[in-house]
């Protein structure tokens, strides 16, 4: 029986030449671009450390989804469109397939979440933020954002194994991105946040802007931790679980 | 013949989901818009056209770009499954009609959204609580040359659909590309950039302005540019080894 790291090289092979791994750059890339881009302004030395946590979960909800999709659909559309799956199975466990799958997927995620927050940190120390580095807090950051990409991952690699026209994963991912973005905007509901997996990204952030009035608008703003739900850190972990167990089980079962 | 290719074009849309995307994905931006406009009604003023610039916002940027992705890479995609190109290509129809037979769906269905963009506009609106009268002429312009606009992204995401077969990849390309219009824009290029022209057209930064290079060049940059695109895209068409 094929072992996971060979069926980890087959992956690797595939998407050889058909540009996945520079897409996923390239998206990280332009993440970056759209947050980093611009004059780097006083209030920004001031607050920097405090403001990139404050405002980068809204930004990886936008396009940490869309970078999920867009690897999960282009991995999986290489077996069905040369309906390759049959083939497969011959050679290896069901299981184990699902399994290389996902792992390589969540390897490129995982690079692209770890760059992306290398350079938020040089771009800290190379503008020289005030206050020292909140290490502490940029892991928990590192952990919050990768557990929801891990999560949406997971839904959309289920999603994109088992069907064969990748449309549908597309319209959920796609559909999820929005309403999860939607869901950061609604401060008065919480549960909403917390009941999408795209919006994870909002119930987990843990730092708040505050003194920021109609009138004074930005003059007197300052950030502060607030309240980390690891309970609701726990759901999510025991849901990505479950989330795998079902995908795995549904794709054993799946007929070709 | 064209209209025979519409209406096969319209059949391979029967149904589709990305009527779904058509339906919902417009709601969002209003929704954000519209709670946004609410939030910060101290400092916009203009009524109907601060409303404007907030829904345009995050539709101009995002979804519209997206939406044009989705339209344009379902249509390709239903011939890039099953070797359905090989089929479509030995019927008895210049190749350049085939594209030209795309591209107008795509604007019918830009044109729709836009409209139903306005409904929802007129909608969030009169929920907002603002008593003036719709600018309905602005609003038929903004819609109009957003289509014009939203054209020249449909017809340069078709072309680039020719080569990626994968949906997700064509329609993060438009997502990337909506972003890259804010930048160009940003930079005051948005009169030149194809994928800024729909932001430009439907004038999401100063509303209660004409365009600021006026219209006529506009026109003549939209027409150069779906021009440019679909007789490149023909061309590939049909010289391509499928």
């Amino acid at each position: 029986m094929t072992s996971i790291l060979e069926l980890l090289r087959c992956e690797f092979r595939k998407t050889r030449r058909r540009y996945l791994i520079a897409a996923a750059l390239i998206m990280t890339v332009l993440q970056l671009c759209w947050c980093l881009y611009g004059e780097c302004t006083e209030e920004i030395v001031t607050h920097g450390w405090m403001l990139f946590l404050y405002q980068f979960p809204l930004v990886n909800a936008i396009f940490l989804p869309l970078l999920s999709m867009m690897i999960a659909s282009g991995l999986c559309d290489i077996e069905h469109k040369g309906t390759m799956l049959k083939q497969l199975f011959t050679c290896t466990e069901r299981n184990r397939l699902f399994d290389a799958k996902l792992l390589y997927g969540l390897l490129l995620i995982t690079a692209c979440v770890l760059l992306s927050w290398m350079v938020i940190v040089l771009y800290g120390f190379l503008h020289r933020f005030e206050g020292p580095f909140p290490l502490k807090l940029y892991l928990l950051y590192f952990l919050f954002t990768l557990c929801p990409t891990i999560m949406i991952y997971l839904i959309q690699h289920t999603l994109s194994i088992l069907f064969q026209n990748q449309t549908i994963p597309c319209f959920t991912g796609i559909i999820g991105t929005f309403c999860g973005v939607f869901s950061m905007f609604l401060q008065n509901i919480p549960w909403l946040r917390k009941l999408l997996p795209w919006g994870h990204y909002g119930a987990l952030q843990f730092v708040g802007m505050f003194g920021w009035t109609k009138e004074t608008r930005y003059e007197y703003v300052y950030f502060e931790t607030m309240h980390t739900d690891w309970l609701f850190f726990l759901a999510l972990i025991l849901s990505a679980c479950l989330l795998y167990l079902i995908g795995r089980n549904l794709f054993s079962r799946k007929e070709v | 013949m064209f209209l025979q290719l519409l209406k096969t074009e319209y059949i391979k849309l029967h149904r589709a989901p990305v009527w779904l995307a058509f339906l919902i994905m417009p709601v969002i931006p209003a929704l954000l818009g519209t709670l946004n406009y609410l939030a910060n009604i101290g400092i916009l003023k203009n009524e109907w056209y601060s409303l404007w610039t907030q829904h345009t916002l995050f539709t101009d940027y995002f979804f519209l770009p997206l939406m044009i992705g989705i339209y344009c890479s379902y249509l390709m995609q239903c011939e890039h499954l099953q070797h359905n190109w090989n089929k479509l290509l030995t019927m008895p129809v210049p190749r350049y009609m085939i594209f030209a037979a795309k591209l107008t769906v795509v604007s019918f269905m830009i044109l729709i959204s836009e409209l139903w963009i306005a409904v929802l506009f007129i909608a969030s609106g009169t929920i907002a609580g603002i008593s003036s009268t719709p600018p309905y002429h602005s609003l038929a312009a903004w819609c109009l040359f957003g289509t014009l606009g939203g054209m020249v992204m449909a017809a340069l995401q078709l072309g680039l659909a020719i080569f990626i077969k994968s949906f997700a990849r064509s329609v993060a390309v438009a997502f990337a590309g909506g972003i890259s219009g804010l930048v160009f824009l940003a930079k005051d290029l948005g009169n030149i950039w194809p994928y800024s022209l729909m932001a430009y057209g439907m004038n999401s930064n100063a509303p209660q302005q004409l365009m600021k290079t006026g219209y006529v060049p506009f026109i003549l940059t939209c027409t150069a540019y779906i021009l440019l695109f679909a007789i490149l895209s023909s061309k590939i068409l049909a010289k391509k080894d499928w």
